[in-house]
């Protein structure tokens, strides 16, 4: 009988509420089949998806209405004014791969300790684990563009602000790539180096960071990848870059020359991803 | 100890010696000895190699900073800096309470659908344009085709999109929908098509040999195989999605990053420090679920 | 020398992992140990470089009471102790040499360890160390490139590297195949008699552990059952030690291997 209690106990809640299918075989033997949950999850999406059309006044029949107006900017985008990349664009352009470069490899450098830290299978103290994880969260999940205007108002307008701002991006999204991959490590390694005398630094070192360092510097290709891409937006709110750019000439509504940004940008962006994929195939084979 | 390793060896070298096979043991020494060092000769040189990496990387970093200077901070600087981390613990509770739209619990409530809409749409909208992108269920022609406009969509910044869509919707959350819809379906179409291209083709043979037909081939051998990626993917992006809802917000895409930037440029730290706490919360919260629910769908109940 | 004193293991959870073992080994022999899985083998084996620590009981090396050795002093004891581990524990990225060579870390600064930078003399002893095992030829190879058998001779010359007068062998075949564990047998069984290093090894192949080992240890639910040499091992003694049930042999390993994956 307790035993019977402890087994309802450990059944999820839904399967209480709507008991399984009880499915007796012909040879005598019967087996619980658990009532699909998909019809439930269908109508939490549904209601969920009714609520936000109403808190966000989202409407079919306006974007058919004026679906005529979609292609007037977009067709300027499209048409983009070629002579102003020579003139105007590479400079910024320039300035925002010097942040992008610094701003990853400061937020990557701090990521590095406190991926560390937040990794269950090396920290073994639970509190400071969750203690470093919370902080963590914390600064991924304040916008960069959040920063970069705080940072704006408290340095002077311009490329540093904005660099410290990819800063705290990069050191957010790094030390979370970085302590998920650092938790599938082999760990037999480190107790060997513990089997035989090494104290846990030099364990550490010596049987971890090798399986590391690969998927470190791969991580660290990837942020860059994605700071690039940010970095056009930190402009608006001053923070230097080609941002600057977009915004001064979005707010000038001289869409043939964002057009020719955005071309640019693309490329660069091209150019970028195929270096860094050249880069990761050599890490593969080397390390 | 070791004293007795040393014993053991001399009584095994007299042993040896007593069996007249000195030379022999010393002639396959100096074998070992030979071999060792050669091989040790023959170690690859990996020093410079690395010099050179570490002095590119060097040379390419010196180089970024040359652009950045540190110009101290503004004279208002070190206030402000005081001024947002003092009012921090201090929020204006007026605001985080208030149930009217002005208030932080509706802009919550109209973030969350912005992004809620804008993956729904996202994901939609991204699998009849990756099956249509995957080599292995269409022609390589025309798999190119759509991958080449779904790198263009992605390469399009998404505040572009948010001005494109404007004038279409007017400024607000409405915006904000279409913006994101849009922006998934790069990054959401990129990892559905790995899915189908991963798919295990053995299954469908298995189900050709039970004499299936090709809706019960898709309903039985390819939506298990997908689904679990497909909803895994989506959830990924709500997250990404929730965190750029805010961003849109500057350009008057709604959601709660608009009047959290007003309130930045206006010095109202008060009201900055009652967004900051809802933004932080809600994503913090969303970010957990979303891993709990991921887990599930790899690694299956339990 | 190592001794067990009325030795006992009682886990966290209440679990007796060893009951009252009293032991007495000599420098320079080669003991099997043998019993079912989860009999306290592995138990046994690694409370003497203390990766478990006992609960009851003294256990003495050398001269040592092995328990009351603390931080630096015990990582300095653990020197002369090499161990072997099952899945080898290998920096399957690295090459074969700086596996080996990991085993000097203990006794540099760290600055050297951080660089990696390790003198000629400590390359050639590590190269030695693998010329010992007959796998030079592999030693700028990466460790991921090798078998599973060139794997644990790796592994085997990292630990000789070290220089111990112990080894402890925690299942050291049982991931290998049938002929490749008889050649890795044989190279403990060389080394155990070339350097007078003794060693300790849990096996699950009976034949192997009859044919190499100069002495067996039953163990059963904790407890020793047998102690004796190998030539006195009889059909009784390995019923006694086995319960009654079928004795694994070389060609049951997977079977062996399935019933511990399903048990």
């Amino acid at each position: 009988m307790a035993a019977k209690k402890a087994k309802e106990k450990k059944m999820p809640l839904f399967d209480r509420i709507i008991k399984p299918q009880h499915i007796t075989l012909p040879n005598g033997h019967s087996v619980d089949r658990p009532r699909s949950r998909t019809p439930l999850i269908l109508l939490c999406l549904v209601a969920v998806v009714a609520v936000s059309i109403y808190a966000t006044g989202f409407s079919i029949s306006t974007i058919i209405k004026r679906a005529d107006q979609l292609p007037v900017i977009f067709g300027q985008i499209l048409t983009p004014n070629w002579s102003f990349i020579g003139a105007r664009v590479m400079p910024p352009l320039l300035e925002t791969i010097q942040m992008s470069i610094v701003g990853t490899v400061a937020g990557c450098l701090i990521a590095l300790p406190l991926s560390i830290l937040s990794s269950a299978n090396i920290n073994r103290n639970r509190p400071t684990l969750l203690f470093f994880r919370l902080i963590l969260s914390i600064i991924r999940s304040i916008p960069t563009l959040v920063y970069a205007s705080i940072l704006a108002l408290i340095f002077a307008l311009g490329a540093f602000a904005g660099t410290v701002a990819i800063m705290f991006f990069t050191l957010g999204i790094a030390a979370k790539m970085l302590y998920e991959s650092i938790e599938t490590i082999d760990m037999g390694p480190y107790e060997a180096m513990q089997s035989f005398g090494a104290n846990t630094l030099q364990s550490f070192w010596a049987a971890c960071w090798p399986q590391i360092l690969p998927v470190y510097l791969d991580t660290c290709l990837y942020c860059f990848e994605l700071n690039v891409r940010a970095s056009a937006i930190l402009g608006y709110v001053g923070a230097g870059g080609v941002g600057v750019l977009i915004s001064d000439r979005t707010g000038l509504r001289k869409y043939h020359d964002v057009g020719a940004i955005v071309v640019t940008l693309f490329v660069v962006v091209f150019v970028i991803d195929l270096i860094n994929d050249y880069l990761r195939e050599k890490l593969k084979k080397r390390q | 100890m070791e004293a007795v390793m040393n014993e053991h060896e001399e009584m095994k070298k007299t042993e040896r010696t007593a069996n007249g096979d000195v030379a022999g043991d010393i002639l396959s020494r100096l074998e070992s000895r030979v071999r060792v060092l050669e091989k040790l000769m023959s170690e690859p040189k990996m020093l410079w190699m690395r010099l050179l990496i570490f002095g590119i990387i060097a040379v390419i970093v010196y180089w970024g900073s040359s652009a950045i200077t540190y110009n101290g901070i503004t004279d208002r600087g070190s206030g402000i800096a005081v001024n947002v981390f003092k009012n921090l613990l201090n929020p204006d509770r007026e605001l985080l309470f208030n149930l009217t739209r002005d208030g932080v619990p509706f802009l919550v409530l109209e973030t969350i659908g912005i992004a809620v809409l804008g993956t729904v749409f996202g994901a939609i909208l991204a699998i009849p344009i990756s099956f249509l992108s995957a080599t292995n269920i269409v022609p390589k022609g025309i798999a190119y085709l759509f991958r080449a406009i779904v790198l263009f969509i992605r390469t399009i910044p998404s505040l572009m999109w948010a001005l494109i869509w404007i004038r279409v919707t007017g400024p607000g959350a409405f915006c904000g929908v279409t913006t994101q819809s849009i922006c998934s379906i790069g990054m959401i179409s990129k990892m559905y098509i790995m899915a189908i291209e991963n798919l295990d083709t053995g299954i469908l043979e298995s189900l050709d040999a039970c004499g299936c037909n090709t809706f019960e081939k898709i309903r039985v051998g390819i939506i298990p195989q997908l689904s679990a990626s497909f909803i895994s993917t989506a959830i990924y992006r709500f997250d990404i999605n929730l965190k750029d809802a805010t961003v849109l917000g500057i350009v008057g895409a709604g959601g709660i990053g608009s009047p959290l930037m007003q309130s930045i440029s206006s010095f109202k730290y008060q009201r900055v420090a009652a967004f900051l706490w809802a933004l932080v919360l809600l994503v913090v919260i969303i970010e957990w679920i979303s891993t709990q629910i991921r887990a599930r769908l790899a690694h299956g109940r339990s | 020398m190592i001794e067990f004193k009325n030795v006992s293991k009682v886990y966290p959870n209440g679990t007796r992992g060893l009951n009252q073992i009293n032991l007495k080994i000599e420098q320079g022999e080669f003991l099997a140990i043998i019993g079912l899985s989860g009999a306290g083998k592995s138990t046994l084996i690694r409370t003497i470089n203390r990766m478990i620590d006992i609960t009851e009981g003294r256990l003495i090396v050398d001269d040592v009471d092995v328990m009351s050795l603390k931080g630096r002093q015990m990582r300095r004891y653990r020197r002369k102790v090499g161990m072997i581990f099952q899945s080898f524990n290998l920096v399957s990225r690295a090459t074969v040499i700086r596996n080996v060579l990991t085993s000097n870390v203990p006794d540099m600064p760290f600055w050297k360890t951080f660089f990696g930078a390790y003198s000629t003399d400590q390359k050639i002893r590590a190269l030695e160390a693998l010329d010992k095992v007959n796998i030079l030829d592999k030693a700028y190879h990466r460790c991921d490139e090798l078998s599973g058998g060139q794997m644990q001779r790796v592994a085997l010359a990292r630990t000789l590297n070290q220089n111990p007068s112990i080894i402890l062998a925690d299942e050291p075949v049982a991931s290998l195949d049938p002929i490749i564990a008889d050649v890795v047998m044989s190279d403990f069984a060389r080394i155990n008699r070339d350097m007078n290093i003794t060693i300790l090894l849990n096996i699950h192949h009976v034949d192997l552990a009859l044919k190499y080992a100069t002495r067996v240890i039953g163990i059963r639910a904790g407890e020793i059952v047998y102690d004796g040499p190998t030539s006195e091992v009889t059909q009784e003694v390995l019923d006694m030690v086995y319960n009654g049930k079928a004795i694994p042999k070389t060609t049951d390993v997977e079977n062996e291997e399935l019933k511990e994956m399903v048990g």
